[in-house]
């Protein structure tokens, strides 16, 4: 059986530093997607899912054991990845390597096989960072409203709003697509 | 239709069985009658189905393993992590109060520490009392000084500290010892 997080957190804090791998291990493929899922770009998933693990070594003293490891972490990652949306979206799009673009509209086209997962994934990219970050953690970390509220610092209802918002989007971009096509 | 919107608009909620059962008992006889909405009903399904299993690249760092190196490296060069206040006091008793969310007790009794602590801690020398510690016991009491706030924060950790995450380090690294 899996040590539970508070004990390799006991061990950190007791100064055994080395432990700390225990989290990264069992927490890096979820934080990589989450960064991925968020920012569409595996350069900077793979650059924010470190840093979040680096913030979290920082301040694990400061870790109270009243939510789940996973939540505190997710906070720390989602808190870097909104910072991260918000820094590129202020960038002057004269300045956005063109290049690139394309490189990752050709990627992304590659890796999604369907031309409906397509407008989907353009859908997504598309939402607002708030609801973004609100359906990455409801769809794939399968929080509650309530958590997503505290990771997002937001009321439960405001979290529950977004995600609803966000999923008709979602909707209408299938059904606008379904028409195109 | 009027009522298509005010329908379409639960279609999520219903969809995520978060409907009271009056409400999910109209959306139900709507849909019973109205093809629109329940293509509609259908596009939700569809939407959430996909996005759940929407692909995501390896990283470009090749491996988990590699991946792991990188933290380790990164996190090479930083100050061992302590416990705070919170942790010393309180991590004694997470396995009697804290493995399921915090019943108002157990947040009243940490409430009941921390104050104490408090108060003695006012009363000793400033020098004594180290800036970081200084910084992340006055969190602490803002949060006590609510415990309705308190209860409910099973979900919820101080990231203020981790926002002012800077001045604790400038504050605090003079005294700790460095990882070589
Ligand atoms: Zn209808």
């Amino acid at each position: 059986m899996r040590e539970p997080d508070s004990e390799v957190i006991q061990r950190v804090l007791k100064g055994e530093t080395g432990a700390f791998d225990v989290l990264v291990q069992q927490y890096q493929q979820e934080i990589y997607r989450l960064a991925y899922r968020m920012t569409r770009n595996a350069e900077d998933a793979q650059d924010l899912a470190q840093e979040a693990f680096v913030q979290a070594y920082r301040s694990l003293g400061s870790f109270r054991g009243l939510s789940r490891f996973s939540t505190w972490l997710y906070r720390i990652a989602m808190n870097l990845c909104l910072n991260h949306l918000k820094s590129t979206a202020r960038q002057d799009p004269s300045e956005v390597d063109g290049n690139l673009a394309d490189q990752r509209a050709d990627s992304l086209a590659t890796l999604l096989a369907g031309e409906r997962d397509r407008a989907l994934a353009e859908g997504i990219e598309a939402l607002p960072p708030q609801q973004k970050a609100t359906l990455t953690l409801r769809v794939h970390q399968g929080l509650s409203h309530r958590e997503i509220a505290g990771i997002l610092d937001c009321s439960e209802g405001t979290a529950k709003a977004n995600y609803f918002h966000a999923v008709r989007a979602l909707q209408r971009k299938l059904q606008a697509f379904q028409k195109v096509s | 239709m009027n009522d298509c919107e005010t329908i379409r608009d639960q279609l999520v909620a219903h969809h995520e069985g978060e409907l009271g059962e009056g409400e999910r008992r109209l959306v139900e006889a709507h849909l019973s009658a109205c093809p629109d909405c329940v293509r509609d009903a259908g596009l939700i399904r569809e939407a959430l189905a996909r996005v759940e299993t929407l692909p995501v690249p390896e990283p470009p760092v090749g491996s988990w393993q590699a991946f792991e190196v990188a933290v380790r490296r990164r996190i090479a060069g930083e100050a061992p992590p302590r416990p705070g206040l919170w942790g010393r006091l309180i991590a004694p008793l997470h396995g009697l109060f804290l493995l399921r969310p915090v019943p108002a007790l157990a947040a009243a009794t940490a409430l009941g520490l921390l104050l104490a602590v408090g108060l003695v801690r006012t009363q000793r020398s400033p020098r004594d009392v180290p800036p970081a510690e200084v910084l992340v016991f006055n969190e602490d009491l803002a949060i006590g000084q609510n415990l309705e706030v308190l209860e409910s924060l099973d979900f919820l950790e101080d990231i203020e500290v981790l926002e002012r995450l800077d001045v604790l380090q400038k504050l605090d690294g003079g005294r700790r010892p460095r990882l070589s």
